[in-house]
């Protein structure tokens, strides 16, 4: 794979048909990974429009189901949030695919680190043994540790609608269509399927509609007329978010795991020095690592690395960074996304049937561009301090409006055109 | 190598076990260093002991027909009704049954969930009261009282009950691994030393453990998974040999094996003649009809039960497996290396295996001698070198050591960490680890009360943490820096534990 585009061009082609390249276009394309992620800081600025993407897990049937219905890159831009690799048969296709993918369109997909681009964690969770079984020795691995040091640690969404352009779309339950929110009305939330019809569809005024049935919404009260406190499956939408203070969605912080007792400021983040294997604990760690949770504060996490946070460490992060949202991946959620905490922060999941047996579906969440004011995006990037009243700001209350939330909804890829491989030797013991 | 045999040694019971002095087994294992250690312990070579006799008394035996020179087989199966079973064993059987009867007292939330249910918690609650009522109704009292005279009057019946409590799952993380398994193996294994079960001739009575309640083991086990969604211990995804079991693959390809006269003829290589054969286990149809006679094939059903997707692509190790052409004796074999190399020998599945006065953390000066009859040669060369080879995945001899694909057997959550974690004593941090096979941290896990309802669930924990821990040190909260602070109607502070 010299230079050239069209080199890149075969390899993504061959990796899209799930065949590994050779070990010495991995290097290759490797380094160039580097080249490029070294002049990405710590948080990318991300522009909308963008469809954010969860935990991947080598799960690439299920990656190109997700590129199916959230559409092909370059079309559309992606940001992936970490943990592409471990635990799936193809950690390897799936993270070298995403990698050619940003060599050959760095403006449109971004890639973060989640706490699986780590050497320790992928020698005990798969990755590791998936290389060398592929290729016999442990190089593609170590190439790929090289780039994992690189990626950045989150990225920061900026000029997204607050309203989403309601989808051309049918229903998948065209009888309840007439529950829905007119098209007037503004559109926060909208869950379609993988067909691309829609399931869900919540305005801002707090009216909600849920026409399928068949979708597993664990609300029992899709009335009309009944501001809910359970918006669309998975989401947290409240009445709460009452009216429209124009058409900008505000910014929305990406990150793999979620936030660090350490870090108050988007700005603490851009000063960390992220090269490196990821560490046992420390802001880097906790931003890979934590989990939101329903606690009041801080809480130590089962996990053994990062820590639980509670809404109130949400909410006040997102008000002194003057945030509508924060994504994050990291944690398997049934229904593939889940709002919590007032719709302050988002679970978005992607990987389908998790490990073959979790029975979960996945999502993607698109959020649109704020076509308003001209493509004009104003700074919303961590200002810290900006807003003296934070300590009025009360439990509950949203501080920005946020941005209109589109989920795409998937299960696993049907698995009939997968052919046997053949088997590989086995391992010492049997021999 | 193929003309090995693995020798026949039963596990000693003890010789004057009025006097023996018993232990609350507690947590010994605290790096990569004291897995080199534990693998010269008298405790290690008796559960290796143990392992093979089990393993041996299940191998199909050949036999003299009465009034006739012909030789015939006879085969073990699961529900063999031919089986005799001790009263002991049958007792234990019925201990299990009712553990399984109280997932009617704690069925399973149907609120929101992640994965695995809290329920779970309640029925481990349940069993965890009630134990010690039933190891009194259902074992021996002279067994269980054995002890209580001695000195400080630690009894029998306590050391068993740390092996048996900490043999279905972590009611903390809501998962199931192969660290459990071995606790149970461990808990008959005690049982054994002390002279509970019966002598008898030829293995009947290791076949009658194995198939009377082993098996029923597992079958409660699987019924835990599926009623509470048990998560595998850490999962590693495809890349481990099961996401839960280990031992059904050593009993099971025991089975399938040709037939012996003594453990001593147990043949390197070869099958039982009209054994499935080993590729068998890659069709569905196939698997559906075995596994109600054979462990291997009920595994690999249970399998099947609970993943969606093609075998070979859910479980490459044991679609790779299933292509050594040398039999199932071949399978047996290597299954009983792999489960030392991967399971005995990895830091995250044994840092959790307690050591009292029956499974002894004490320098084995027989074994010395013996390990290399008995064990070694039954190992993987690369053995020894495993732990320490892992403990530096940065370097290249990463290369060298394991085989990759099994590394991923059992997770770092994978043990046994919940009941004996509140006997630990507090140790202090250990240096900073350099390998993913070290903790790092003080003491970290949470008492399950205060954990939150659904973070566990497919998640996962960091290899260095230490679940076992036995609270929360106090340093990990003054870390909590002091920008949080100023907003005490926001942010109450660290969450106290």
């Amino acid at each position: 794979m010299s230079s050239g585009g069209s080199d890149l061009d075969k390899a993504i082609q061959q990796l899209r048909a799930c065949r590994p390249i050779p070990e010495n276009q991995v290097r290759e394309l490797c380094y160039k990974a580097r080249e490029l992620l070294i002049e990405e800081g710590n948080v990318v600025g991300v522009d909308a429009p963008v469809t954010i993407c969860g935990d991947i897990h080598g799960q690439f049937h299920d990656l190109m189901e997700l590129f199916r219905v959230g559409g092909d890159v370059p079309d559309t831009n992606y940001l992936f949030m970490g943990d592409f690799v471990d635990r799936g048969f193809y950690s390897l296709e799936s993270f070298l695919l995403l990698l050619c993918l940003k060599v050959r369109y760095p403006d449109r997909i971004t890639l973060i680190r989640g706490n699986h681009e780590s050497r320790q964690i992928t020698t005990v969770y798969g990755f590791y043994d998936e290389c060398l079984r592929k290729y016999g020795s442990a190089n593609v691995w170590r190439y790929c540790c090289e780039v994992f040091d690189y990626l950045a640690l989150g990225a920061l969404v900026t000029g997204t609608a607050t309203n989403l352009e309601p989808s051309e779309a049918p229903f998948a339950d065209p009888s309840s269509q007439a529950s829905m929110p007119g098209l007037d009305q503004d559109i926060e939330i909208e869950t379609l399927n993988s067909n691309g019809e829609i399931m869900f569809r919540f305005a801002r005024n707090g009216e909600v509609s849920q026409p399928s049935q068949a979708a597993s919404a664990p609300s029992s009260s899709p009335l009309v007329d009944t501001p809910s406190r359970t918006g669309p499956s998975g989401t947290g939408a409240t009445s709460s978010s009452n009216g429209s203070r124009g058409n900008d969605g505000g910014a929305v912080l990406c990150v793999h795991g979620g936030l660090s007792p350490l870090i108050d400021t988007i700005d603490k983040i851009r000063l960390l020095d992220r090269k490196q294997e990821v560490p046992h604990e420390g802001a880097m760690c906790d931003l890979l690592w934590s989990d939101p949770d329903e606690i009041d504060g801080w809480g130590l996490s089962p996990r053994g690395a990062g820590f639980l946070f509670g809404a109130d460490i949400v909410k006040c992060f997102n008000h002194k960074n003057d945030l509508s949202l924060i994504a994050r991946a990291h944690q398997l959620v049934m229904e593939g996304f889940k709002e919590m905490f007032d719709s302050t922060i988002v679970t978005v999941w992607s990987a389908p049937n998790y490990c073959y047996r979790c029975g979960n579906v996945a999502a993607i969440l698109e959020l649109g561009e704020d076509g308003s004011n001209a493509g004009f995006v104003r700074r919303a990037n961590g200002d810290a301090g900006r807003k003296q009243n934070s300590v009025l700001m009360e439990r509950g209350e949203r501080g920005r409006e946020g941005p209109g939330r589109r989920y795409r909804v998937f299960e696993a890829a049907p698995q009939d055109s997968r052919g046997m491989p053949a088997k590989k030797p086995v391992a010492d013991y049997f021999l | 190598m193929t003309e090995t045999r693995i020798p026949y040694q039963p596990l000693k019971a003890l010789d004057r076990k009025s006097e023996h002095k018993f232990a609350l087994p507690i947590k010994r294992i605290h790096d990569s260093q004291d897995v080199t250690f534990f693998l010269t312990t008298t405790g290690y070579s008796d559960i290796m002991t143990f392992l093979f006799q089990l393993n041996a008394s299940v191998f199909p035996r050949k036999i003299q027909r009465e009034g006739d020179l012909s030789e015939g087989v006879k085969i073990w199966e699961i529900r063999d009704s031919d089986l005799p079973l001790s009263s002991i064993v049958q007792q234990i059987k019925k201990l299990l049954d009712k553990l399984g009867s109280f997932i009617d007292e704690a069925p399973p939330n149907t609120g929101p969930r992640r994965f695995g249910n809290i329920s779970f918690r309640k029925w481990y609650d349940i069993v965890r009261a009630r134990l010690p009522d039933l190891m009194d109704e259902f074992l021996p009292n002279d067994i269980l009282s054995l002890g209580i005279d001695v000195d400080e009057s630690v009894s029998a019946k306590a050391e068993l009950e740390v092996y048996l409590a900490g043999s279905f799952g972590s009611s903390q993380r809501l998962d199931y691994g192969t660290g459990h398994e071995l606790s149970f193996l461990a808990f008959l294994g005690c049982l054994w030393k002390l002279g509970a079960f019966p002598q008898a001739e030829a293995g009947e009575e290791e076949r009658a453990i194995v198939l009377g309640i082993i098996e029923p083991y597992f079958e409660l086990i699987r019924c835990l998974i599926l009623t509470y969604t048990l998560e595998p211990a850490g999962s590693h995804g495809v890349w481990g040999l099961d996401d839960h079991f280990f031992l059904p693959y050593i009993f099971g390809s025991a089975q399938l094996s040709p037939a012996i006269n003594a453990p001593a003829d147990i043949a390197a290589e070869g099958s039982l003649p009209n054994a499935p054969n080993p590729p068998d286990v890659a069709k569905a149809s196939v698997v559906e009809r075995e596994r109600k006679t054979n462990m291997y094939f009920s595994a690999i059903g249970f399998i099947n039960d609970v993943k969606r997707g093609p075998f070979w692509e859910h479980s490459p190790i044991l679609f790779d497996i299933s292509g050594v052409k040398a039999g199932w004796a071949k399978i047996n074999k290597g299954m009983l290396k792999m489960y030392n190399a991967e399971v005995l020998s990895k830091f995250p599945v044994i840092q959790h295996f307690p050591f009292g006065s029956l499974f002894c953390w004490e320098k084995d000066l027989s074994a010395i001698a013996a390990a290399s009859s008995v064990h070694t040669s039954n190992q993987p060369s690369n053995l020894t070198p495993t732990a320490q080879a892992r403990s530096d995945p940065l370097q290249d001899q990463m290369q060298e050591g394991t085989r990759a694909p099994w590394i991923g057997q059992t997770p770092p959550g994978g043990g046994t960490a919940t009941p004996w974690a509140s006997r630990l004593p507090l140790r202090a941090p250990v240096p900073a680890p350099d390998g993913p096979t070290q903790s790092t941290r003080a003491h970290w896990s949470t008492p399950t009360s205060t954990l939150p309802p659904f973070v566990m669930g497919n998640t996962t924990s960091a290899p260095w943490a230490r679940p076992g821990g036995s609270g929360v040190s106090s340093s990990s909260q003054t870390t909590m820096p002091s920008i949080w602070a100023p907003n005490p109607g926001l942010n109450k502070g660290p969450r106290k534990t």
